[in-house]
């Protein structure tokens, strides 16, 4: 056993962070911040292209993609990195579809999109919820029809969240609806400037925007399949397993912010972090995000050794998510009547930050599988319970 | 980073789970609840045979040479069969300060006979207060020609009524300021005048004592460590039994889940496995969390004590995350296997007793996260 970062791994560590201490300008972290963490948005775009030039978006790609062939240990802990510096972090590109690319796609198809997928160059945006598909993705009806060369789609998508600045759909779509539903299921690469695509904004309650994105007729080249035509619920599934890494970074830092905030604010004449009840909650909270790093690295162990997480990957969202709603719900307890204050608020703390991502936090346990899902999945495939 | 044990530490953990699994059922494990002794000579002298009193005793001294590590994985097996008996005592609280605090000479005396299992021992510092803050300690230690003389009681007491020696922690001088000022480790021969010692009746049958002192003589020589300089070494081992008690743990959680996990599979219940319905199903997924967070933070806190690395604050993140997690494991499983988990005859039940004993020692997850809290520089 050893739970400590390599000397090499360390030393890549330190040139991360020295790199985003020199090159994330202020604007370009308000920009991000404002759009929920997600790339596409142009200063963003800037960085992350010059961050992705060391070969640290990508890390346990294969050189020849764009890679650094690196450890998922290193892949993993640059990704925290990102997340607490508050950069680019939400990349369907380069850690969704293209993991997937890597592991399904042919030569051709991961010659033409991990190069510039590296590079951050593109960036995709997640099709798979539609309105009667949640939890239940096997129920996705977007038809795409085989016209020869080309399929055509119709069909509505909806929290499809950054599909308004990303560069295409990461799609899953219904290519047969007289098998079994999760036999009828495609994935494809598409432009999202497509003629017939049409994005509407869906503005969530803590001010972020997502979309709904409706296809009518729109045309899709069958370069643009991945793998096998009716594998896609398959890889999507596989997907889930390989790639999945929830970061917490972006609330360790609000927690360690609201640490500060609490040593410098004095009540009744004593600094707040010296309220027994304060400190009790503060190493909760900091024994939680311990737990949940220790949880993050056994999937990046796992995957160093060979072997494909399982439960784990749900056990580790699970974690993660409900740490962010405790982080920030403790962090209100702590701000009090600041707590709602919003940044345009003279009186706000912390710049109105720690209500912002309350409000957020409520998503977390929701979208990426649910909560009940993740359950679902450690009693079924960690536990072996019985489905009836 | 890697979290997988090492080829010895698999045989660590198989052979002492074969041994166990023969030697510990439940049964025995009730009996020895009611046993006044807690233990028999038969399963000790079996356990000293397999080397396990000599893991962490160096190899100068006729030990097995073995890391903190080693000794978790160890830990982890007695914890998933409940083992009761002094070896933690012996080993964890006698074994570490003897080489955390002796000298050559006294290392060179008792370490052997302690890793032969000839020598059992323990620890006593708590007293009526109950805390663990230095100024709880209050039996006094007075200087008369070539003997201290000790007054005072001690309280909970692990397994003093079989020790040959107690390492007593007493004060040579006022408490001082801080409270840590002549805090003092006494040997005190389990034979010596004036020493008497009772057992208290715990509800998980384990062996805690009071430990009278009546003007007892103890020899100079039998000072162990520093005089007066006894408290960052006690608050150092505390430390370590804090994540030792958690590898304990960490064994019975998974204890717990083989108790409970099969059972859900084939008690059926309106025509279907109960392990089929939902409600059960994210209890028993909250259980499993829990088992491997238990698992991953207190091997992480071995680890860091076994690599010389800095521990406070790991340990008292692992304690405190430990008994509370352990206890709301064992608490699900309360519920998911139902009406005869409740019954004295299922084993569950034991885990639910020794469980509390656990979360209670070496510092409650409150007081560990006040511990962090000072860590963290709140």
């Amino acid at each position: 056993m050893d739970f400590q970062f390599s000397p090499e791994e360390e030393a890549v560590l330190r040139e991360v962070r020295a790199f985003i201490e020199s090159e994330a300008t202020p604007e370009m972290l308000a920009e991000t911040y404002e759009i929920g963490y997600f790339y596409g948005a142009p200063l963003g775009r800037e960085f992350i292209k010059k961050f992705a030039a060391h070969g640290w978006l990508v890390p346990n790609w294969p050189k020849e993609y764009g890679g650094m062939g690196a450890s998922a240990m290193l892949t993993f802990a640059i990704k925290e990195e990102m997340a607490y510096a508050g950069v680019p972090l939400g990349f369907v590109a380069a850690h969704m579809a293209g993991p997937t690319i890597l592991h399904v796609g042919s030569e051709e198809l991961k010659k033409k999109w991990l190069p510039p997928i590296a590079r951050g160059e593109y960036e995709f945006a997640l099709g798979y919820t539609e309105p009667q598909a949640g939890s239940d993705l096997s129920a996705v009806n977007l038809r795409a029809v085989d016209k020869g060369d080309h399929y055509v789609l119709n069909g509505q998508k909806t929290f499809n969240t950054h599909s308004h600045i990303a560069d295409y759909h990461w799609l899953v779509n219904r290519t047969d609806p007289d098998v079994p539903r999760h036999k009828g299921m495609t994935m494809m690469i598409v432009d999202l400037k497509s003629p017939g695509i049409t994005i509407r904004p869906l503005i969530t309650m803590a001010g972020w925007r997502t979309n709904e994105v409706y296809y009518d007729e729109v045309i899709v080249p069958k370069e643009n399949q991945v793998g096998e035509v009716n594998k896609g619920f398959y890889y999507l599934m596989a997907a889930l397993d390989y790639e999945r890494m929830f970061t917490l970074g972006t609330y360790q830092r609000l927690f360690d912010q609201v640490v500060e905030h609490t040593r410098k604010t004095t009540m009744r004449g004593q600094p707040l972090s010296k309220n027994p009840l304060v400190r009790q909650k503060l190493a909760q909270l900091a024994t939680e995000i311990h737990v949940n790093m220790l949880l993050y690295y056994r999937l990046a162990h796992i995957l160093d050794t060979g072997q494909i997480p399982n439960y784990q990957s749900s056990m580790q969202k699970l974690f993660a998510t409900e740490t962010s709603q405790h982080i920030t719900q403790t962090a209100m307890e702590i701000l009090g009547h600041y707590g709602p204050l919003t940044k345009e608020s003279k009186w706000a703390i912390l710049n109105g930050r720690t209500i912002r991502f309350h409000l957020s936090s409520v998503v977390e346990t929701i979208y990426a599988g649910t909560s009940e899902i993740q359950r679902n999945i450690i009693a079924l495939r960690g536990l072996g319970l019985p489905r009836s | 980073m890697n979290y997988d044990i090492n080829e010895e530490q698999r045989m660590i953990r198989d052979t002492a789970r074969k041994f166990l699994s023969k030697e510990c059922p439940g049964e025995f494990v009730r009996q020895m609840a009611q046993d006044e002794k807690g233990f028999t000579p038969q399963l000790w002298q079996g356990m000293a045979e397999l080397g396990w009193m000599s893991l962490l005793v160096p190899e100068q001294y006729e030990g097995f040479g073995g890391s903190f590590l080693d000794l978790a994985v160890l830990l982890a097996e007695m914890g998933y069969c409940c083992l009761p008996g002094p070896f933690f005592s012996t080993v964890v609280l006698g074994g570490l300060t003897v080489l955390e605090a002796g000298s050559e000479a006294q290392k060179a005396e008792i370490l052997p006979d302690l890793a032969s299992g000839k020598r059992l021992m323990t620890l006593a510092w708590l007293e009526e207060e109950g805390s663990y803050s230095p100024e709880g300690i209050t039996l006094t230690a007075t200087s008369q020609e070539e003997d201290h003389i000790l007054t005072g009681t001690k309280l909970f007491v692990p397994d003093a009524h079989v020790a040959d020696t107690i390492i007593c922690v007493a004060r040579t001088a006022e408490a001082g300021k801080d409270g840590t000022a002549g805090l003092t480790f006494f040997l005190a021969d389990a034979g010596s005048p004036g020493l008497r010692v009772e057992v208290l009746r715990t509800t998980a049958g384990d062996k805690q004592c009071e430990v009278t002192f009546d003007h007892t003589p103890v020899p100079k020589k039998n000072i162990l460590g520093e005089p007066g300089g006894a408290w960052p070494v006690l608050k150092r081992i505390l430390q370590m039994a804090a994540v030792a008690k958690c590898a304990e743990m960490s064994g019975g959680a998974r204890r717990v889940m083989e108790l409970v996990v099969p059972y859900t599979k084939e008690r059926v219940q309106f025509g279907r496995p109960v392990g089929s319905f939902q409600a059960v199903q994210h209890h028993c997924a909250n259980m499993l969390t829990y088992q491997d967070t238990i698992e991953f933070i207190t091997y992480e806190a071995a680890w860091r004590i076994s690599a010389g690395l800095p521990f406070d604050k790991e340990a008292s993140m692992c304690k405190a995350w430990v008994s509370d997690s352990y206890r709301k494991l064992v608490g699900l499983g309360h519920q998911v296997i139902g009406g005869i988990g409740f019954m004295e005859e299922h084993d569950l039940q034991l885990y639910f007793k020794r469980g509390k004993a656990a979360e209670l020692a070496y510092g409650d997850t409150e007081f560990h996260r006040e511990m962090l809290a000072q860590a963290m520089a709140l």
